[in-house]
């Protein structure tokens, strides 16, 4: 794996998923539900599409309640693209001014552990293999080697 | 998601199935809860043998109500999370705050 997010994907990418779709829940069930029809088709390993699926969920759930502040006249995208070998980034754009990731707090210090916010981003970090905040944090990228 | 509660002695059983995840499971569990605690219902046990998976939401619904049956002389007993729920919830540190048992019975009686 190199320095730059991503280097763990070598050659070409094949796009699996590109979704635009308003911002409410039922949107990030039928994206997360696609996204693992996908992960099954590919014969993914069942744990690494668990990680992937919750992993996505956050973002997507983020994009909706923070991004898009749960109106459901703006949209939010997500786009899959993989390899031959089941390694795949995904991508979650939404409309919102997004937000500086490195002044989330950390949900395990003692103080935050009964709170029953501000664990999203945190669990993306864990699961991922990278990720990667893109236009002032509007976007994420991550990517699952 | 499904929500089914039933109720022995003084100790409400709620069994999940489903994914714990934000929208209507997560705002179904919390009215649940809501309701529990209202009718002043603070011992709980919570069936997570069909739960595939608990999102931070759920995981933040989970830890809230914790504290709040805790604060009553209650708990929340776990049962039967799922490997990934298990490895979720240590993930983000919440794990220990949990007693986890192996079925209903177990939980409910841990609680005399």
């Amino acid at each position: 794996m190199g320095d730059e997010p991503g280097a763990g994907i070598s050659g070409g990418l094949t796009e699996l998923l590109n979704l635009s779709m308003p911002a409410n829940s039922e949107s990030i069930d039928r994206i997360t539900a696609a996204i693992s029809d996908i992960l099954a088709r590919l014969e993914i390993a069942e744990q690494k599409r668990l990680e992937i699926g919750l992993a996505v969920q956050e973002a997507l759930a983020n994009a909706v309640v923070h991004g898009c502040n749960g109106d459901p006249s703006k949209t939010i995208r997500c786009r899959m693209n993989g390899d031959q070998q089941g390694r795949v980034v995904i991508t979650v754009t939404d409309p919102g001014p997004g937000f500086a990731p490195k002044t989330l707090a950390d949900p395990k210090q003692p103080e935050n552990l009964y709170g029953d916010h501000g664990r999203g981003v945190y669990l993306i970090h864990q699961l991922m293999d990278e990720v990667q905040f893109e236009r002032g944090g509007a976007e994420i990228k991550m990517w699952k080697y | 998601m499904d929500i089914n509660v039933r109720k022995r002695s003084d100790v409400q059983l709620i069994q999940l199935r489903g994914p714990l995840r934000m929208g209507p499971a997560v705002d179904g569990l919390r009215q649940t809860m809501e309701e529990a605690l209202g009718q002043g219902d603070h011992r709980i046990v919570i069936n997570l043998a069909e739960v595939p998976m608990i999102d931070s939401s759920g995981i933040g619904l989970l830890v809230r109500f914790l504290a709040s049956t805790k604060q009553r002389g209650g708990s929340i007993k776990l049962v039967q999370p799922s490997k990934f729920a298990i490895q979720t919830l240590k993930l983000v540190g919440v794990l220990n705050l949990f007693e986890i048992f192996e079925d209903d019975d177990t939980a409910a009686e841990s609680f005399s």
